[in-house]
């Protein structure tokens, strides 16, 4: 039972993007275009339900005074080697997802779910609460960029999805529109929970 | 009627001022602009400023609508925010921009923040950064040649254009095809500067003379009346000062930031306008006062209420302010003109300098 | 104290551990990502100018020399230039023909603006560059008309410089570079080169 909720809390009502706002540097960075988030949250969410698992296995040897430096160098430690061993024996993959893995070490939700999940819970709850946040992470980053890229390249997943006569609106695609898109989301989805 | 009753703490003061007032009188103000780019370019330049102000209007009436507080578009507050992005846009742009422009405005310029006196930055000019971003090409080429001129300003076209086709074809490009501001940013290039006088030929300094033709009077002349290329409301320096006249008249704006702004644009401009390799002109400040958009900033967007400080020392500081970043960017940034960049950023700089210079209330000690 | 010290020790202990476990994973990682990134230059390069054998030249500008397989004519030449862009420095791989004529153009590494500088990927950026010789690789808006000259993309002329002058310094280390090199030089078509060194 507690199993189901920790994996769907983080899709909707939990959501790292919308509702707790953890990730903003990937989010805005990451969000440009549809291929891009989906990277940045495959790679995410294996590494979330790696480091919780790590985490949470390690909880009960860790002083509570250092436990945010051990999990950084747990968490670094833990992405360089995914880096490395992706580099070396499925390079394929790697180029397409390696670009992302370097960011996910400064991914405040690796950390953030290290310190208010996985330190206290059991290792099968880390990895529910790894999944759904992985997920709700990518779906959020997918709206996001779903938005900016079809309106900033008239694009969607590298498909031409508006007439060739639509001149893209840039500003979507760099910086300011990643904020405006983003608080506009949040906005609305703000506005949903009241409605409920 | 609970809005008559505000109590607050003396001095209480009173005004026949309102709102609406203001606004309306502003727009009246803007309109002689508004009649010279007529002038120029016909009735499209009046069909893209009423397109710009009618759905500046709607959307503040949407969005009020939608955030459920009274629809106060009567006020005229959106009407002058979607005229004076409106203003702040070419002649020849498509149809669609304005809307954009002021669309973008009033949703994410003004009702975010929550309507008229909430907005941190000037509306007008948010739109037309969000325009500047979204269509850099589409914002910044495209000039509509006014009725009887050249875009840059240039008093004779023709005589120094056909000797230039014929002595560097880059050079008649850009006297034929830039506003006055982007033909002196182009003459700042110095690989431009040089090859155009490399096709010239030995002994003819080109850059010179397109220089020494853009800041002699009859360039200056155009410049006053606004026969050249630019934005719809920016162009004419002697309509845009009448507006302002009637404006100090009527005491709706004040001297001080119009005055600073502008004064510390000539000053600058005397001192860092001219250019090497290009020579120099005695006549280069009063171009630099004239071109762009600094007559339309300085009067009518860097005055806003909402916008500039309180306070008359904070006024004078965001005056200079924007007068050194609009000198700043037209000298050595990377767009030719700064006046709207500039407010922005004084905007945002507002609060503090109303901090830093709000005087202290008699009697209190300094600690 | 004996706190801080016991602490202290204990971190040192995850940061060894931490440690070693990336050592080991580097020391048999190493090489093969080295063999994998030689591997993909050497792919590009035989994209680039196909069917040839390629011998390093380093020095001022590190370069390729592209030789027949069958007949060691040389085909061409082909090198990584790097220009600082918008945001950071964009490398660009660059094939040149004998005489010096862009075969083709690839950026491969750039750190631009989304959706303006990045466009500088995409073929209908580079396909441009097919064929330029040195004197056809200005910006078209500092001076270049095209088609003989680089059509700057929209909204990014920093990283259409970026790209097209660093090609064309290139190309200009390259020929300097060659042309001294007698043993290269007479390999070469004899009448190409002196074209060239013209």
């Amino acid at each position: 039972m507690s199993f189901i909720k920790e994996l769907t809390k983080g899709i909707i009502k939990e959501n790292p993007i919308f509702v707790i706002v953890l990730g903003m540097c990937p989010t805005l960075a990451t969000s440009t275009s549809v291929e891009n988030a989906l990277g940045m949250g495959m790679a995410a969410t294996f590494v979330l339900v790696c480091s919780n698992i790590f985490i949470s296995l390690i909880k009960n040897i860790t002083p509570d005074k250092i436990r945010i430096p051990v999990y950084v160098v747990v968490i670094a430690s833990f992405v360089t080697i995914v880096d490395l061993s992706m580099a070396a024996f499925i390079p394929d993959l790697h180029k397409s997802l390696g670009l992302f893995i370097p960011l996910i070490v400064v991914n405040c939700i690796i950390l953030g779910r290290a310190e208010a999940f996985a330190n206290k819970n059991n290792v099968l709850n880390s990895i529910a609460d790894g999944i759904g946040m992985g997920l709700g992470f990518t779906l959020a980053l997918s709206v996001v960029a779903t938005i900016r890229e079809i309106l900033g390249n008239g694009t969607w997943l590298n498909i031409k999805v508006l007439p060739e006569t639509y001149d893209p609106m840039l500003i979507t695609l760099l910086a300011p529109g990643a904020f405006i898109t983003l608080g506009f989301l949040m906005a609305l989805m703000n506005m949903l929970k009241e409605k409920k | 009627m609970k809005d008559k009753y505000i109590v607050s703490s003396a001095p209480h003061l009173h005004d026949k001022t309102t709102t609406k007032n203001v606004m309306w009188n502003v727009v009246i103000a803007l309109s002689p602009a508004l009649v010279f780019a007529v002038y120029y370019w016909g009735f499209r330049a009046l069909l893209l400023t009423l397109l710009g102000a009618v759905s500046a209007v709607v959307t503040e009436a949407l969005i009020q609508k939608l955030r459920r507080v009274p629809v106060t578009v009567s006020d005229g507050s959106a009407f002058l925010t979607g005229m004076l992005l409106s203003y702040n846009i070419n002649a020849g742009a498509p149809w669609w921009m304005p809307i954009m422009g002021s669309v973008f405005a009033i949703a994410v310029g003004k009702q975010v923040f929550g309507g008229l006196g909430n907005n941190p930055v000037n509306p007008a000019l948010l739109g037309r950064a969000f325009l500047l971003a979204s269509w850099p090409s589409l914002m910044t080429s495209g000039w509509l040649k006014p009725k009887s001129g050249a875009l840059s300003g240039i008093a004779d076209p023709d005589a120094i254009a056909m000797n230039l086709k014929a002595l560097s074809p880059k050079a008649f490009d850009l006297v034929t095809g830039a506003t006055p501001l982007k033909v002196v940013q182009t003459l700042r290039d110095s690989s431009f500067v040089a090859s155009i006088n490399a096709d010239a030929g030995e002994g003819i300094d080109l850059a010179n003379r397109i220089f020494t033709n853009i800041t002699e009077m009859d360039a200056l002349k155009n410049l006053f009346w606004g026969n050249i290329g630019g934005c719809i409301g920016e162009v004419s320096a002697f309509a845009l000062l009448l507006g302002a006249a009637y404006l100090l008249y009527k005491n709706i704006i004040e001297w001080r930031i119009p005055l600073f702004y502008i004064g510390t644009v000539f000053v600058l401009s005397f001192i860092f306008g001219p250019i090497k390799g290009a020579g120099f002109s005695p006549m280069l400040p009063f171009f630099h006062i004239f071109a762009g958009g600094l007559m339309l900033g300085a009067f009518f967007m860097a005055t806003d209420y909402t916008t500039s400080p309180l306070t008359k020392n904070g006024r004078i500081i965001f005056a200079i302010g924007c007068g050194l970043l609009t000198v700043v960017i037209r000298f050595v940034g990377g767009y030719p003109e700064g006046v709207s960049y500039s407010i922005l950023f004084m905007n945002v700089m507002t609060p503090l300098i109303d901090k830093l210079t709000m005087p202290k209330a008699f009697g209190r000690v300094k600690k | 104290m004996k706190m801080f010290l016991q602490l202290g020790l204990i971190l040192l202990a995850f940061c060894m551990v931490a440690t070693a476990l990336l050592a080991y994973v580097n020391s048999f990682t190493k090489p093969r990502i080295e063999a994998i990134k030689l591997k993909e230059a050497a792919d590009a390069r035989n994209e680039l100018i196909p069917d040839s054998e390629f011998e390093e030249i380093t020095g001022d500008l590190s370069y390729y020399i592209a030789r027949d397989k069958t007949t060691k004519e040389i085909k061409g030449y082909t090198f990584t230039a790097e220009q600082i862009g918008y945001g950071g420095p964009v490398k660009t791989m660059a094939a040149v023909d004998k005489d010096f004529k862009i075969i083709s153009i690839k950026v491969i590494q750039q750190t631009e603006t989304p959706g303006l500088g990045t466009n500088a990927t995409l073929p209908k950026f580079t396909d441009q560059f097919k064929g330029k010789t040195l004197d056809q690789l200005t910006v078209d808006k500092d001076g270049g008309v095209p088609p003989n000259a680089i059509k700057a993309l929209t909204g990014a002329t920093i990283t259409t410089r970026a790209v097209a002058n660093a090609v064309k310094a290139s190309i200009d280390k390259l020929r300097a570079s060659v042309s001294q090199s007698p043993e290269t030089a007479a390999l070469s078509d004899s009448t190409a080169a002196l074209e060239v060194a013209k």
